[in-house]
């Protein structure tokens, strides 16, 4: 190989610069960074893949879909190959991943070819470093004959320096040798290209590589001499073209690779590395985990529940707007419409009480919670984590997803139940997601009632919800004996979070989060405010009453919360909650409904996609055996509780 | 967009709403192709778009796609 530096071909004054890269290699996050956001999103012409368009200093600025190689194998990589030769740009930033660089080079590499003015933009260079990489830039770009700038685009370092690199980008100097029967198909075919096309060396290697499309949008004329080349190339090979021609770019990443990238010690001694390998042992991954769930309880129980709660309930909505807002609405001479929005069952006195005063401030906490376990890499590791007991119940590999999934939102995981190979393990599955697994919000408001208990009752909830769904698990995969499968998935290193995407996560999850409850909030208050003003509240609390006061040993008004259950479980939760802070529900009370909560059927939305993924009957087997099942494990606890003697 | 929980990265414009989904109209969640896991799509929201606007204050403005030229091809 030899290193020469090929003149750039004739600039449009307009042209824009194109953004390149390997799939996952943070492209998007440098393209924001350089743009402020994405503006305008359009089709490709003649193709369904969508581009990205904007402006930096005044240049436009293509994002292109992420490319493993320019030789076409799919619509994104034939659309970025397009991009690149219909229309010179001013440069192309290739954005590489600083941890994966050998992927990279064998596209920088491609791109060399190409002729372009060129900038390697080395992104992910912390992680790198973190990981022990070094890489020696200079060398690099000494060995290459290109620009390189180093940058973290998600904290925007490096962009002012990539900037500055736009007038002085290059075409890359660095040319591959290939074998000299390649060479000579090269000069062969770029003799029967047209004259002035701009990058014909590396037009010539993909139509020798196999591109028949090239082939006829450039040498059509010359198809059957091109073929000819092609195939007395091809004889003095076994494997195909593109294949020897592959290899013989790897060959010259390897080459680079050796002169300027080092793995250093700082792997075996770098925190977050270690952090991230102990947080998935067996065992120590176990106390770390307990670490988590203990933070997560005192944030989002502790704080949230507890002071942002009392705050929000005690002060803003009893001092502050209910004593002001009362005496207008009492002017309204219309009783049904005063006792509508403040009455017990009152739109502002319940719904919006509920909405922003209870479950607000905990879900606030929650996502902040939420968001600092996505961005500290640690979620992953979770999951990682609860793969172990959902194999122990001997459930198939691939169902933790859906349950992990469930941990957001049941009805989005109900979908997911789709990777599931057989109809049985999908509906286990989503059995056990309507069963068990609390969903974000209900997750959040349950943290909340537990800060009203002690370690021992929470223990006994716990374990009883644990239990529950071992034995439903275990019966579960006695009825689905299927094949195991493993649960893979890639673990991002362990990082600290920022504090500004922190905030921009949880604001713009609150904000959705108010859009589509309070609406239902709205709707579930005005059920039971009809239901209260017909007298069917009283009736349905009388009819519930062998159920709910004998049973489960509560009392009658929480037959109200049950109910809005129905629309979600964390407003039936919220509502248990709110009884438990008047001192209408002892601790003992508070754990069985704790329990009934946990377990009880699915909200509607769940039901819906229920119905949707596996029909009406399978929905109504669910929430048949739900419902029964969830107030059966709450009685079962009631009288096994009140056999051995046991309150909190 | 890079997936919290698997790390895939995506481009969110890409996606659309899940047929399935009775909630798909306007829907501000985006599912992850790789691994399912949602998250809330900020750009649909307009507090945190307001609020990302003023953290990113210093980044320059953007352009029309229309004004830039992508030629047909085939």
């Amino acid at each position: 190989m030899s290193s020469c530096h090929a003149s750039a071909p004739t600039l449009d004054p307009d042209a824009p610069i194109i953004l390149i890269g390997n799939p996952n290699v943070g492209k998007s996050a440098v393209f924001g960074a350089l743009t402020g956001r994405y503006v305008e999103v359009s089709n490709f012409p003649g193709t369904t893949v969508e581009i990205s368009a904007g402006a930096v200093d005044g240049i436009p600025l293509i994002d292109t879909p992420g490319v493993n190689s320019l030789q076409p194998r799919s619509d994104d990589e034939r659309v970025t190959r397009n991009i690149l030769l219909d229309r010179p740009p001013r440069a192309v930033i290739q954005v590489a991943d600083a941890r994966n660089l050998r992927r990279s080079l064998l596209l920088t590499l491609q791109l060399a070819e190409f002729g372009v003015p060129f900038i390697l933009d080395l992104n992910m260079s912390d992680e790198a470093q973190a990981r022990g990489i070094a890489i020696d830039v200079k060398r690099l770009s000494q060995a290459l004959g290109a620009e390189i700038v180093q940058t973290v685009a998600t904290r925007h370092e490096g962009m002012d320096d990539l900037r500055a690199r736009f007038e002085s980008s290059r075409p890359i100097g660095y040319r591959i040798h290939y074998d000299g029967a390649i060479e000579t198909a090269i000069e062969k075919i770029s003799a029967l290209l047209p004259h002035d096309l701009n990058g014909s060396r590396a037009i010539a290697l993909m139509i020798l590589g196999g591109d028949d499309h090239l082939l006829q949008r450039y040498a059509a004329a010359h198809a059957d001499s091109v073929r000819d080349v092609i195939a007395d190339t091809q004889a003095g090979y076994d494997q195909p073209l593109s294949y020897v021609i592959t290899q013989q770019r790897f060959t010259c990443v390897d080459c680079l690779l050796n002169q300027v990238v080092t793995a250093n010690g700082i792997r075996n001694t770098h925190y977050a590395e270690n952090f991230g390998r102990l947080s998935v042992h067996p065992l120590w991954g176990i106390p770390i985990l307990l670490l988590v769930l203990v933070g997560l309880y005192l944030f989002v129980g502790k704080f949230g529940a507890g002071v942002l709660v009392d705050f929000m309930e005690s002060t803003v909505f009893d001092e502050w707007l209910i004593p002001f807002i009362s005496p207008l609405i009492n002017l309204i001479p219309i009783p049904f419409i005063v006792d509508l929005l403040i009455g017990n069952y009152g739109l502002i006195t319940m719904a919006l009480s509920y909405g922003i005063a209870i479950v607000m401030p905990i879900v606030l906490t929650f996502f902040i919670a939420f968001g600092i376990l996505e961005d500290s890499g640690y979620l992953p590791r979770l999951a990682v984590m609860l793969d172990r007991p959902f194999k122990a119940m001997g459930l198939n590999g691939k169902a933790v997803l859906p349950m992990v999934l469930g941990l957001g939102c049941d009805t989005m995981a109900t979908l997911t139940t789709r990777i599931l190979e057989t109809r049985k393990e999908r509906i286990m599955v989503t059995l056990l997601l309507a069963l068990g697994v609390p969903c974000s919000a209900q997750l959040g408001v349950l943290l909340g009632m537990m800060s009203m208990l002690s370690p021992l009752a929470i223990t006994v909830w716990g374990a009883v919800v644990i239990i529950t769904m071992f034995v439903v698990g275990y019966l579960a995969a006695q009825l689905i004996p299927g094949k195991r499968s493993d649960f893979i998935l890639e673990l991002p290193p362990i990082r600290i979070p920022q504090l500004s995407n922190i905030v921009i996560k949880t604001v713009a999850r609150l904000e959705w989060y108010l859009k589509e409850v309070l609406p239902l909030f709205l709707l579930g208050t005005l059920i039971l405010f009809a239901l209260d003003k017909t007298g069917a509240l009283a009736w349905l609390e009388h009819l519930a009453s062998p159920l709910v006061v004998s049973g489960l040993g509560l009392p009658a008004q929480t037959t109200g919360a049950f109910i809005i259950g129905f629309l979600r479980r964390d407003y039936g939760a919220a509502g248990l909650f709110h009884l438990a802070r008047d001192g209408v529900l002892n601790a003992t009370q508070l754990v069985i409904s704790l329990v009934v909560v946990t377990l009880f059927v699915p909200c509607i939305a769940n039901v819906m996609v229920i119905v949707k993924e596996h029909g009406w009957k399978t929905a109504v087997w669910v929430v048949g055996f739900i419902f029964p099942f969830a107030f059966g494990v709450g009685v079962l606890l009631n009288y096994a509780l009140r056999l051995f003697g046991v309150t909190f | 967009m890079i997936c919290p929980l698997c790390g895939y990265e995506y481009d969110e414009k890409n996606l659309s709403c899940h047929s399935s989904c009775p909630m798909a109209n306007g829907c501000a969640i985006l599912c992850c192709p790789n691994c399912g896991y949602q998250i809330v799509d900020e750009s649909k929201s307009s507090v945190a778009s307001w609020l990302r606007k003023l953290l990113n204050k210093n980044d320059p403005k953007v352009v029309n796609i229309q004004d830039i030229e992508v030629r047909k091809n085939q």
